[in-house]
């Protein structure tokens, strides 16, 4: 391919990204270095923003929040997702109907899903999981005013929606395990469990740090399953760094558009870290294509 | 080997799901395995299952704790929403905005995938990162100057407006997972178009795209589909006029009870045609993620 070719065909996608990400994107870290109101031109105080944010108790907390949910949901997603995989892909006709249901809650916009799933809880909803908690261990549950058992909703909900993901990519990743270090492994006397843990599990390493980070970048973002599970978020601690970003910077009252973008950048500047591994490996790759 | 061989082995398709010729004998570890997973659906599905047996309950009995699980089905909630409520409107936002961005997002990308699948060197790679970058982002770093920005040129709160967002925060996804799908056609196909005479946008055009049928139906549905989840972007695109369902069903929480209903009513009309899209895209959206490193 020419160059000429390739830049006409690039052109629209590199335009539409670099007017309407590029340049807000440069707005943000213009912003991250402002005092400023929406609409109005800002002021400029230097690294002002950056030291409040790293000093705001409120921030410490929902880093913290965003972190243990991460730590939760990733550890459940590995090993859920391996079970889970496991087990369908066994399956012979039922699989493309099983693969439709768990793939129901992954679909549903996770506003909505949470919507539902927080009503599974809700007292005044006669949730039948609350319902069934308190049968069981003769206490009522505040799920939705006590921190921890509200963490725990918000972890169970976010497995509940991302284990489809993590259990699609472990498949893919198993189909790719050759037939014969199976047998190999059988042969040599090994139990199920151990062919799993010494011969399966090792060779789809890959694929398993594949939906780790990719899991955690996804959860770093955390928003919308927190505005129907966690209507007091800011009051029992439980705001994530998104929501946090969010009611500083746009709620109402809050206009610390400033303060929100020097979050927004550091937050930036934690994922290129993270993405580090990858984009190293997708230069090497982009050069040979 | 040879071109034809290749193209055959060369998995543009999404995997087809074949039954396996297993020899069917139902050991006791089978069944424990098929319960399991009969059990694990069920609570997979359990929020939608509640959120249905509730929206079917008349108001007075929706709320009652312990739940009640006998009851006179009623439609009563369906009625109201429909009536008291913009909902049809919210609902034709939520579809105009994912048909547009969906066009949109594939006339710009299928090009520049193709260009980044036959073009090494720097350029792509450079591109190819900051796509990479540019999907990991967290969305309020580029959504809230969009907000500043719409707001200036008056755009703020259209569904065009929204649409043109969206087209741009999945431009990444798709340019990721139309180029791995590329990918996978071999290059001596363009060859031999360009020897028989076809410029390079018609071999895209009439070589291409036809091969890439299924590749793009499942770009084209994941993009719909993240369009039509999209609650963050349209909560800050939109204030009325523009308002998309799940936007809506947020707002409605912290309601009264029968509005709570009604909220419920709406999440069951949006969810009931995605659980059958999921249902018949399964194997386009299992192809797409197992298309794997696109996602992030």
């Amino acid at each position: 391919m020419r160059r000429r070719e390739f830049l006409a065909f690039v052109a629209p996608s590199v335009l539409v990204m670099g007017g309407l990400l590029l340049l807000p994107l440069y707005r943000t870290v213009e912003w991250s270095f402002e005092r400023v109101d929406y609409g109005e031109p800002g002021e400029f105080v230097g690294l002002d923003n950056y030291g409040e944010a790293l000093t705001d108790p409120r921030l410490g907390q929902a880093v913290l929040f965003t972190l243990g949910l991460t730590a939760a949901v990733v550890a459940a997603l590995l090993v859920g997702g391996y079970l889970l995989a496991v087990m369908v892909n066994r399956l012979g006709r039922a699989k493309p109907w099983v693969l439709g249901i768990l793939l129901v809650s992954y679909v549903v916009p996770h506003v909505v899903g949470a919507t539902m799933f927080s009503w599974l809880f809700d007292a005044n909803f006669g949730g039948v999981v609350n319902q069934v908690v308190t049968l069981v261990t003769g206490r009522e549950v505040l799920w939705f005013t006590d921190p921890w058992p509200n963490r725990v909703m918000v972890w169970l909900n976010t497995i509940w929606f991302m284990l489809p993901f993590s259990m699609l990519v472990i498949i893919a990743g198993l189909q790719g395990v050759s037939t014969e270090v199976i047998e190999a492994a059988k042969i040599d006397g090994a139990g199920p469990v151990r062919t799993h843990w010494s011969v399966i599990i090792p060779n789809i390493r890959g694929v398993l740090g594949f939906v780790a980070i990719i899991s955690i970048m996804d959860i770093l973002r955390t928003f919308d399953q927190l505005i129907p599970l966690s209507p007091q978020a800011v009051q029992i601690g439980n705001e994530s760094i998104m929501l946090y970003i969010y009611n500083i910077a746009f709620q109402d009252g809050g206009q610390q558009l400033g303060l929100g973008s020097a979050v927004n950048v550091l937050l930036i500047l934690l994922i290129g870290l993270l993405l580090f591994p990858f984009i190293r490996d997708v230069a090497r790759e982009a050069r040979q294509a | 080997m040879s071109i034809l061989e290749k193209s055959e082995s060369g998995t543009v398709r999404p995997e087809p799901v074949t039954p396996s010729r297993r020899p069917r004998k139902y050991g006791r570890a089978s069944l424990l395995v098929g319960g399991a997973l009969v059990l694990i659906c069920l609570a997979m599905l359990s929020p939608v299952l509640w959120t249905a047996a509730t929206v079917t309950k008349p108001t007075d009995v929706a709320f009652l704790n312990p739940p009640q699980f006998f009851y006179e089905p009623t439609l009563t909630s369906f009625v109201d929403l429909w009536q008291t409520t913009q909902f049809y409107k919210y609902l034709i936002n939520t579809l105009v905005v994912a048909v547009l961005s969906t066009i949109a997002a594939l006339v710009i990308g299928i090009p520049a995938a193709y260009a980044l699948s036959r073009y090494p060197g720097w350029i792509s790679a450079v591109l190819l990162i900051a796509a990479l970058v540019f999907r990991a982002l967290p969305r309020f770093s580029v959504v809230l100057p969009m907000y500043d920005i719409s707001r200036a040129l008056g755009v703020y709160d259209t569904t065009f407006a929204v649409a043109a967002a969206l087209v741009a925060i999945n431009q990444p996804f798709s340019i990721w997972l139309l180029r791995n799908f590329f990918a996978e056609i071999p290059k001596e196909l363009d060859e031999a178009a360009m020897l028989d005479g076809c410029t390079r946008f018609q071999t895209l055009r009439r070589v291409m795209v036809p091969l890439m049928g299924p590749g793009i139906l499942t770009a084209g549905i994941f993009i719909f589909l993240f369009a039509f989840q999209e609650y963050l972007t349209a909560n800050i695109l939109t204030d009325v006029s523009a308002r998309t369902v799940p936007v809506f069903i947020a707002t409605q929480l912290g309601q009264t009870l029968p509005m709570l209903q009604q909220a419920g009513a709406a999440a069951m009309l949006l969810t009931l045609p995605v659980v059958a899209f999921a249902f018949i895209a399964q194997r386009y959206l299992v192809a797409g993620l197992n298309a794997g490193s696109v996602k992030g």
